[in-house]
């Protein structure tokens, strides 16, 4: 079509650039994945994925830590973003500037705030000696909680800015209608607001699940080589055993599960863009 | 000499005709009101004139050169939206002065003394150096058309450019529109869908309707002499009734039931089913007596200066805005009359 | 805003906040405050307060050139990355090119989709295709995932702006090209400002892509700390790393003065 030529100009470079730089390269990992060397189709590397007990384990635990991080990211998200939604304008663009903070220093970065807290000798770890929980030179590094720990304070800002996108469109009178109806404070919070913003909890969890099964820097430093998740073993395969295809297959395993989780995620930020 | 022409054009939208084949010549200096309810084309044909949609048969002819598959910039027009679509990150003076950049006329200094001179005409020198959203509405307004008139175009299109105003500007918008016309004597075409405001301004109005002329002539015949039902109903007469005509010598009388009668002026020489019409200030009730029509009066709404009944002939209602003293209460049995030059046949 | 709020909850919900912000920010603190630490090894708090460590970071030969690569490779992802985004948005924004929909969704997919995976992807396609990792293989894989920030940003601006803009521009003479310079351009810059500004951030600070297609002889920051951490960290990375904050607050601080802070959080 020649009539938008001057559209279809503009646009070429993010096109060539999505086409040879990503679609290209992510279809040839997913190719790779299920093929043998000699081109023919095989299930082999998803089959010793799907076979092999530490795989097992390392998706187990890559489902598991997600669904724990998404699970508290969501309980702590949404009064948070109900607080940020209700707070005076400017209190609320703070909020957001500093609560996107850390999304703005580099993973290396945080990840070393967490080692030092939670290392032995860290802060975490002391204040629960001191409480008596745990013995002198306790340290919480190489453990779940770490992992736990580190990756909802990088993941935290996904939820909440979800969810204050669709309180911040709820009409306010909607709950003044509610108090005027005998609502308490709380039961209107209760029963009207959290059902209304479901759409925005659902999508949150799940950008912040699918992020958090395709993070691993958080994770390899905070978790240590003895608790791979999923990303961190592709890692490992791909340059310590440099075995492409099987990093490829577990590569295909990660993307398929991200995108059937994702294909609600768009659907659902689609409508409440209206 | 004509500054518009256009031969039978039309646009499709897929498989739907929106504009099918209108043909229209407007004169130099003319002042043509678009007018029809939403969805008639009446947008549609203006942004074709301006080359925002192209047409898809038929052409277009601005100042005697064939505009049809020229794009907007290389047509000489300009155009006010509805939106005014102010450029945001330019003042005042550099919004009026953009067309002359933009299409090179004259020097730089004499862009600038054609800037000055246009933002005088529309009284806003003053606020040459503000930016457009620091200024009010009717504000925005005047530097839309000042925007548009500054390179004396061949003609100025208008997408109903006062919708966004509030009553009152909006009236004292329609007076300046009407002073700026008369001093720059541009060509203009006009798009709204108020006939008021179409009465009130144009020379000429061309009544649009599902993509067809439905009607055209001056503000006077429209409203006067309104030709079918729908431009009857659009320009705002109430009263359209389907009747039985009958001739009694060489009156024809219409028959709103078997005792009400009305007299057509003389000249209708015709019987059988029929459409009259006639406006609502046009009806005359009287107490009851000696008369061809009584009616029953079924509502009265008191609007102050004004009286609006509505009344029952027969099987008819009909409205009437009554402004002489005389009040009359619901269930009351009134005489009824209308002039005979003013009811008018449908075709 | 709703009224009559008990207050218990009041001070619950500034306790709950606060507690939050600690949590947040607590990280980075603690990272700021290690970095000035008189000791030798890496303590919370701090013990005694000097700059020794940004001594030795400044004195560091492998620090300073790969902060040099850093700041390198950022600027030309940022440069790159506004240039093909701030086109892709105004594209999509007008959404005539057939697909629209679909484009846009490709396009902002990197935002969600696994990095690890593009990543990959990308060195085994470079390796393949291309040849040596180098600085420019870093620069492809930063841009690709610094543009959907930029088409965000920018989108975001676009679809606030008056949609008849660009056609009142035509019809007062202004060709498609000059349209989109004169009125389509300066309607972006703040979305582009800000697409920019994330652009930077991400490149300097991106540590996954930059794992898989550094080469040896290009070491970006982030990188460099990621390799210190695994094997012997002392104090210096504390103050690398609050160097590399300092650079982050200053810039949002300076788009906070450009276009007020508003618009860099929406």
């Amino acid at each position: 079509m020649n009539k938008y030529h001057d559209d279809w100009i503009i646009a070429a470079p993010g096109i060539l650039l999505l086409c040879f730089a990503f679609l290209v390269p992510v279809a040839g990992i997913m190719v790779l994945g299920i093929k043998n060397p000699d081109g023919s189709l095989t299930i082999s590397y998803i089959e010793r994925f799907l076979t092999d007990a530490y795989y097992l384990g390392v998706a187990w635990r890559t489902i598991k830590l997600s669904c724990i991080i998404t699970l508290v990211c969501a309980i702590a998200g949404f009064p948070f973003a109900y607080v940020m939604a209700r707070a005076s304008p400017n209190l609320r663009v703070w909020l957001m500037i500093l609560i996107t903070l850390p999304l703005m220093t580099s993973v290396v970065v945080r990840t070393f705030g967490w080692m030092v807290l939670l290392g032995r000798g860290g802060l975490l770890p002391e204040a629960l000696y001191l409480m008596g929980f745990v013995r002198r030179n306790y340290s919480l590094m190489h453990t779940e909680a770490a992992i736990i720990i580190g990756m909802i304070q990088i993941l935290f800002p996904f939820m909440v800015l979800s969810i204050v996108g669709v309180i911040l469109r709820l009409d306010p009178r909607i709950e003044e209608a509610s108090r005027v109806m005998g609502c308490s404070f709380l039961a209107s919070v209760k029963r009207v607001v959290l059902p209304l913003s479901i759409p925005g909890i659902v999508a949150g969890s799940l950008l912040v699940f699918t992020l958090s099964v395709s993070y691993f820097i958080t994770p390899s430093l905070l978790g240590g080589a003895r608790l791979p998740v999923l990303a961190g073993s592709i890692y490992e395969t791909a340059t310590k055993s440099q075995d492409w295809a099987f990093a490829a297959a577990q590569s295909l395993i990660l993307f398929i599960g991200v995108l059937i989780l994702l294909i609600p995620y768009i659907s659902l930020t689609r409508k409440s863009h209206g | 000499m004509a500054a518009v022409v256009l031969n039978n054009v039309t646009k499709l939208f897929g498989e739907t005709a929106v504009i099918k084949g209108i043909s229209m010549s407007i004169a130099k200096g003319e002042f043509v009101s678009l007018l029809g309810p939403s969805g008639c084309g009446k947008t549609t044909l203006l942004r074709m004139i301006a080359g925002l949609e192209q047409t898809t048969s038929g052409s277009i002819i601005i100042g005697e050169k064939d505009s049809t598959a020229l794009p907007p910039e290389k047509r000489d027009i300009a155009m006010v939206f509805q939106s005014y679509a102010l450029l945001p990150h330019l003042n005042v003076f550099d919004n009026v002065m953009f067309p002359l950049r933009m299409r090179n006329l004259g020097t730089r200094q004499e862009q600038a003394r054609r800037v000055k001179d246009v933002l005088e005409m529309v009284q806003l020198s003053h606020l040459a150096t503000r930016r457009p959203r620091e200024l009010s509405g009717g504000q925005q307004q005047r530097v839309a058309v000042a925007r548009a008139v500054v390179s004396s175009p061949q003609v100025l299109l208008l997408d109903e450019p006062l919708s966004n105003l509030d009553a009152r500007l909006r009236e004292s918008m329609q007076e300046e529109l009407i002073q700026l016309h008369r001093q720059t004597g541009l060509t203009t075409i006009f798009v709204t869908h108020d006939q008021e405001e179409a009465l009130s301004l144009s020379d000429r109005i061309i009544l649009l309707n599902e993509g067809t002329i439905e009607q055209e002539g001056t503000p006077a015949e429209l409203y006067g002499a309104p030709t079918t039902r729908f431009s009857a109903g659009f320009m705002g007469s109430s009263n359209i009734l389907d009747v039985e005509l009958v001739m009694d010598g060489d009156a024809c009388r219409a028959m709103l039931s078997a005792e009400d009668v009305l007299t057509l002026a003389k000249g209708y020489v015709r019987g059988g089913a029929s459409t009259i019409t006639f406006r609502q200030e046009d009806v005359q009730l009287a107490p009851a007596g000696d008369s061809t029509c009584t009616a029953r009066v079924e509502t009265a709404i008191f609007l102050g200066s004004r009286v609006r009944y509505v009344v029952r002939a027969g099987l008819h209602c009909i409205r009437c805005l009554a402004t002489d003293g005389q009040i009359f209460k619901v269930g009351e049995t009134v005489a009824l009359q209308v002039a005979p030059n003013r009811i008018r046949v449908l075709d | 805003m709703v009224r009559a709020v008990p207050p218990w909850v009041r001070g619950a919900a500034a306790l709950f906040v606060t507690i939050v912000m600690i949590f947040i920010l607590g990280p980075i603190v603690v990272v700021a405050g290690v970095s000035f630490t008189a000791g030798d090894y890496i303590a919370f708090p701090p013990q005694g307060l000097s700059l020794k460590w940004y001594r030795t970071v400044l004195d560091s030969n492998v620090y300073v050139q790969s902060a040099l690569n850093s700041l390198q490779l950022a600027a030309v992802v940022t440069a790159s990355a506004t240039v093909v985004g701030t086109g892709m948005a105004i594209a999509l924004h007008r959404g005539r090119i057939p697909g629209t929909g679909i484009l846009s969704a490709l396009m902002l997919s990197p935002l969600v989709l696994p990095t690890i995976v593009f990543a990959l992807g990308l060195l085994m396609f470079w390796s393949s295709q291309v040849g040596r990792t180098s600085f420019v293989s870093l620069w492809v894989g930063h841009t690709v995932i610094a543009v959907p920030y930029v088409i965000r940003t920018t989108l975001a601006v676009l679809s606030t702006s008056d949609r008849f803009l660009e056609e009142a521009a035509r019809t007062m003479g202004a060709g498609r090209w000059k349209t989109l310079i004169h009125v389509v351009l300066p309607q972006c810059l703040p979305g582009i400002a800000a697409g920019a500004f994330f652009a930077f951030n991400i490149s300097f600070d991106e540590a996954i892509v930059s794992l898989f297609l550094r080469s040896p002889e290009i070491m970006t920051l982030p990188i460099q700390i990621y390799t210190q951490l695994e094997f012997s960290p002392d104090p210096s990375i504390a103050a690398v790393s609050t160097l590399m904050i300092g650079l982050t607050v200053v810039m949002l601080l300076a788009i906070d003065r450009l276009l007020g802070v508003q618009k860099v959080a929406g």
